[in-house]
């Protein structure tokens, strides 16, 4: 369902309300990345938003809620004025994820890796402990005079 | 004799919807996988990893994911563990990369501990 929320200047959004189930994961990144080409990202952008998105719904089922399947989780896709906006939120145990990026990375250790992509594939990454959960916000912009750059490679 | 090694080649085929083939080249293994691969099924490719390695303990396992177009870190983690089950000084060769697979890799920092090459005879001549 598509909203033009005309309480905010002129933006579009998309949510999703899945359950915390692995399966789900990729039919929230398809609709990411679909909202994502609306949004004018090229093919290269769209799929490393996509990836950010995989990354934080498989955050959740493992970490927010230790691998349960049939919990919430709403993800709310917003066009923003240079990009777009990915909110996810979670009612479960509000464990930080950044708390474990502490320690030095060994690439042999994948663990990790999903925030990792998320920091460097995202302009902005802000995680808000909720009373009930967490409020992950995610933002991308598209990039300025070219049709999309390269993160990696 | 040609039966009896037909019957041993097939014996290797598992397929798991995500292998879709398997042979043997000296002491590599080669593997070809297909499909998009995340959390919901990087457990199943692990299984079927695993089981491979296991019975033919190749010293080399050439991973083939040309028809791979998507996976994410729950399946980067299922390859990496891949390199901690070939014998001391084997290797695990990744060919045929696609951009979003290869791209991956490149955050992870893995581009340079997996032998990365273009295709399956490359991986097997190095």
């Amino acid at each position: 369902m598509v909203h033009q929320d005309s309480s905010v200047r002129s933006t579009y959004w998309v949510e999703l309300k899945i359950a915390s189930h692995p399966a789900n994961v990729a039919a929230a990144r398809y609709a990411a990345e679909a909202f994502a080409g609306i949004c004018g990202f090229g093919e290269m952008n769209r799929g490393e938003i996509g990836l950010c998105v995989n990354e934080a719904l498989a955050n959740v089922h493992r970490h927010a809620y230790g691998g349960a399947t049939d919990r919430p989780v709403t993800m709310r896709l917003e066009r923003t004025e240079d990009g777009m906006r990915i909110v996810i939120r979670d009612w479960g145990c509000g464990m930080d994820p950044q708390a474990s990026m502490s320690r030095a990375r060994d690439v042999r250790r994948p663990g990790g890796l999903g925030l990792i992509c998320m920091r460097e594939l995202m302009d902005e990454v802000v995680f808000e402990p909720q009373g009930d959960g967490m409020l992950l916000t995610m933002e991308r912009r598209k990039p300025r005079g070219v049709s999309e750059t390269r993160r990696v490679g | 004799m040609m039966v009896e090694r037909d019957k041993a080649m097939s014996d290797l085929k598992m397929p798991s919807g995500l292998v879709t083939s398997v042979r043997e080249e000296g002491e590599a293994l080669v593997v070809c996988v297909s499909g998009e691969i995340d959390l919901s099924n990087s457990p199943k490719l692990r299984g079927a990893l695993l089981a491979l390695v296991a019975r033919h303990s190749p010293r080399r396992l050439v991973l083939n994911l040309g028809r791979v177009p998507y996976m994410d870190s729950s399946a980067v983690a299922v390859l990496v563990e891949m390199l901690r089950k070939v014998p001391k000084g084997g290797c695990v060769a990744l060919t045929d990369l696609q951009p979003r697979v290869k791209g991956l890799l490149e955050i992870a920092r893995l581009d340079s501990i997996f032998l990365i090459v273009g295709t399956e005879q490359d991986a097997l001549a190095k």
